[in-house]
């Protein structure tokens, strides 16, 4: 009797965990996210610097532009570099079908938002740029968090809110930059570090 | 008992199996080295399964070429839904606590648990 319960909650293990894995992508690293906010945390204080010394020209916004571009470039590669080299360790090719499904759910509002945020920019209209990136970025997440860990889904809530305070406080775009893009994702990197990553060890 | 018990599937009287049948409840259409690579298992191991899930007419094959190389892809009957449903269920009997008596028992508080868990699992293979 006892026997055949073991056996059948062992199955109901297998079952689990073979649903998880196919469907879930689980090879971000929480230490990866804090890195990066710690970028953006970095990166919003020198545009906030650099906001200090000038008044809207067109170098500003270049200057801008080009500052968040690296720290995008640079969170967006230690965040893949940090998965690459987890799906490495155990033993899963970080390119299948489930990366896909996740990174395409991710890229589609992510673009839409660059774009339109690209767009304010080239129009001068400063005052929604900070609020529409936080906003698409939020909805980015929680598009793309039915493939990964539900953790990133409240991230994206939380980011939506902020880009929404940041069109209701206009002209505080850096400071709400850094709480979404820098403070958050340090919040939950930590987070999830302790959840999945220190466990596991 | 008995009874309950032999309403447990004997096409899935075999984890890897189950596995597959897992595999293609949340995915649409899984290819052969998807399922290697989740399974971590050998090609012939697999292929067995395969067959034996195929034959029960569980799984549907399709194969084709994307470019020069074979590409088979598997899919879930409607057949094998609702078998794998109807075993998800007799498990679900088979470990859900029957007698109130026995509920403040700590053994039985985990069979409570896990019979949560098998409603949730069947949430997903709808």
């Amino acid at each position: 009797m006892f026997m055949v319960m073991n056996k059948q909650i062992e199955d109901i293990k297998e079952i689990r965990k073979m649903m998880e894995k196919s469907s879930k992508f689980t090879s971000i690293n929480g230490l990866s996210l804090i890195i990066a906010g710690v970028f953006a945390t970095i990166g919003g204080w020198y545009a906030k610097s650099l906001l200090n010394n000038q008044y809207e020209s067109t170098d500003l916004i270049l200057s801008l532009f080009i500052t968040a571009l690296v720290i995008l470039v640079l969170a967006v590669g230690v965040i893949s570099f940090f998965a690459w080299r987890k799906a490495k360790k155990n033993n899963q090719s970080l390119l299948n079908s489930v990366t896909r499904r996740a990174a395409y759910n991710l890229l589609v509002p992510l673009v839409v938002g660059g774009l339109f945020s690209l767009l304010l920019l080239l129009r001068g209209d400063m005052a929604l740029v900070a609020s529409s990136t936080l906003i698409f970025y939020g909805l980015s997440l929680v598009n793309a968090s039915k493939y990964t860990f539900s953790d990133i889904h409240i991230l994206g809530i939380c980011e939506v809110i902020i880009g929404l305070l940041a069109a209701v406080f206009l002209y505080n775009g850096i400071l709400f930059w850094i709480l979404g893009f820098g403070v958050c994702h340090i919040v939950f990197g930590t987070i999830m570090y302790i959840k999945y990553d220190l466990k596991k060890k | 008992m008995t009874n309950i018990i032999a309403k447990l599937n004997r096409t899935f009287d075999h984890q890897i199996r189950l596995g597959i049948m897992s595999i293609l409840s949340v995915n649409e259409s899984v290819d052969f080295n998807t399922m290697k690579e989740l399974l971590e298992l050998t090609d012939g191991n697999l292929a067995s399964h395969l067959r034996a899930l195929e034959n029960a007419e569980y799984v549907q094959v399709t194969k084709q070429f994307i470019g020069r190389k074979p590409n088979t892809q598997y899919q879930m009957t409607e057949l094998g839904r609702n078998d794998f449903k109807e075993h998800l269920n007799a498990l679900e009997r088979l470990i859900k606590p029957n007698d109130p008596a026995e509920k403040n028992d700590n053994e039985s508080n985990n069979k409570v648990q896990i019979t949560k868990k098998v409603t949730l699992l069947k949430y997903f293979v709808k």
